[in-house]
């Protein structure tokens, strides 16, 4: 069931907060076992608090949070070994305010290790599988959010978003995610990868979810109700033109449903999108070092090889990197500005493949092997490192694994983008697809 | 800052190992062939990247 769903019910009286969190502990009972999407629960106190859940636009919608981001009393690992018991104190500010809304935390949602990684499959805790093909991973870093979601193993949850870790599990799980804009949401008690790159949001059925989602995370409505108006959509399509061709014949088509609802559609060029690529690795990568290095010093052998691999190259760039990172940014921010004087939104596929095999690290793009991690880059790293909002939409299908829009916006215009992926949504009916429960139902009792 | 300025060399493990040692971190040689790797693909794009920001732009 949808956030708003849940919540229209609660408030109507037809379900109780406590019954609509037994219904989910059920489900995740169910299903958990074989998608691995949940780190820990939170069974006994999510079932007390939903008795005491306070009245708000949430009241008594479970909800469910990336690991990397603490909820009281209970452990943020990181899907980590490092901090496998680190049990904290305080709840973040953004739990704080899904909680001060009403909101039932059921528990802690799998990720990439520290969430530094796109793939969600932890050597310490497992890999989450997606729901819509088991075999399959569910895109990262926030692949717990996206399975959870997609799963209806909870109403809506929490992701963080560094270069694409909100927007790559919503769209290989088939569910609408939210990148807001950078600092728009607090991101403390969240482990950070990069604190100037680092962003907290929401993963849910719909935009409507989304955007209810983050009227309560930021204290400020979200008004969908507008239609399209005479938006101007920038087609990337450099981005199309890498996708393989499958995926991005469903993202046209997506882009042609936002034209028929009155949207004016014209192709852009984005100056410096591979270049951004690389600014983004020049300012991350060295953060991310800063961040580690207590546990570089002393505890290098427990983090996974791909992590570790990518924090030591952090610590060991040159010196400059980060000061060339940041120039580089101004410089890509003024050419960014320029398209969007003629653009409310930018369009492109979120991602450019569908969800990879668990285990493979190189994916076939349009007859070239690459990693898994390259491939991804030019779609997911350019809207971060200008701190822009962008939300992926389910957009359709190829092989059975979803495919998804994504839909740029200007710094702070998240309603502008939800707008639109709400419109979309009202013509379509992709984000209402579900995986299919009995095949998860029947791996997991083989688990 | 002249147009001959020679490029940047990838450094050599020793170089790496020492300069991790200097900021008190001991990685494997496995690990630091990891970053050698990473580095020869990203030292010639920050160099492009540095060549091309215009200058005057502040951080």
């Amino acid at each position: 069931m949808s956030v708003v769903e849940t919540a229209r019910r609660i408030e109507a009286g037809e379900l109780t907060p406590r019954e609509a969190v037994e219904s989910y502990l059920e489900r995740i009972g169910q299903l958990d076992g074989a998608l691995n999407a949940y780190i820990s629960l939170r069974g006994d106190q999510a079932l007390a608090e939903a008795e005491q859940a306070p009245p708000g636009p949430l009241h008594g919608v479970p909800v469910a949070v990336k690991d990397v981001i603490d909820v009281a009393g209970s452990a943020t690992t990181a899907a980590s070994e490092l901090l496998r018991d680190n049990v904290v104190a305080r709840d973040a500010t953004c739990v704080a305010r899904l909680r001060a809304a009403g909101a039932v935390v059921l528990g802690k949602l799998n990720t990439h290790e520290f969430a530094f990684g796109a793939m969600t499959t932890s050597p310490h805790f497992g890999a989450a599988h997606n729901p819509w093909s088991l075999d399959r991973i569910c895109g990262g870093s926030s692949g717990g959010s996206g399975a959870a979601v997609a799963a209806d193993l909870a109403a809506g949850t929490l992701g963080t978003d560094t270069a694409g870790s909100i927007r790559i599990p919503a769209c290989f799980c088939g569910v609408t995610g939210l990148r807001p804009s950078t600092g728009l949401v607090p991101t403390d008690g969240v482990v950070p990868v990069s604190w100037s790159l680092d962003a907290v949001g929401p993963l849910a059925r719909s935009a409507e979810d989304c955007a209810l989602m983050l009227s309560v995370l930021t204290g400020r409505p979200v008004e969908l109700e507008d239609g399209l108006g005479r938006l101007r959509i920038g087609v990337v399509e450099e981005l199309f033109e890498r996708a393989d061709p499958a995926v991005a014949a469903q993202v046209r088509a997506a882009v042609e449903e936002l034209r028929g609802l009155g949207a004016s559609v014209e192709p852009v060029d984005v100056p410096l999108i591979e270049e951004s690529g690389t600014i983004n690795q020049l300012l991350m990568l060295p953060e991310a070092a800063e961040v580690h290095l207590p546990w570089l010093r002393t505890r290098l052998a427990e983090y996974g090889d791909d992590v570790r691999a990518r924090l030591l190259a952090g610590l060991l760039m040159p010196a400059t990197a980060h000061v060339t990172g940041l120039r580089a940014r101004r410089w890509f921010l003024g050419e960014l500005g320029r398209v969007f004087e003629r653009f409310d939104l930018l369009a492109a596929p979120e991602m450019p493949i569908v969800p990879p095999p668990i285990g493979d690290d190189d994916v076939e793009l349009n007859g070239e092997r690459m990693p898994y991690r390259l491939s991804l880059i030019p779609f997911n790293s350019p809207w971060s490192l200008a701190g822009l909002p962008v939300v992926s939409a389910p957009a359709g299908f190829v092989n059975g694994l979803p495919v998804g829009l994504a839909l740029v916006g200007r710094d702070r215009e998240e309603q502008t983008v939800l707008r639109a992926a709400h419109a979309f949504q009202r013509a379509t009916d992709w984000h209402e697809r579900r995986p299919p429960a009995a095949a998860i139902r029947a791996a997991a009792s083989a688990v | 800052m002249s147009e001959s300025s020679p490029s940047p060399a990838t450094p050599s493990i020793d170089f790496l190992r020492a300069a991790a040692a200097q900021q008190g971190v001991s990685p494997t040689d496995e690990d630091l062939e990891g970053v050698l790797g990473f580095l020869d693909v990203v030292l010639p794009r920050l160099e492009q990247i540095e060549e091309r920001v215009p200058p005057g732009t502040p951080s």
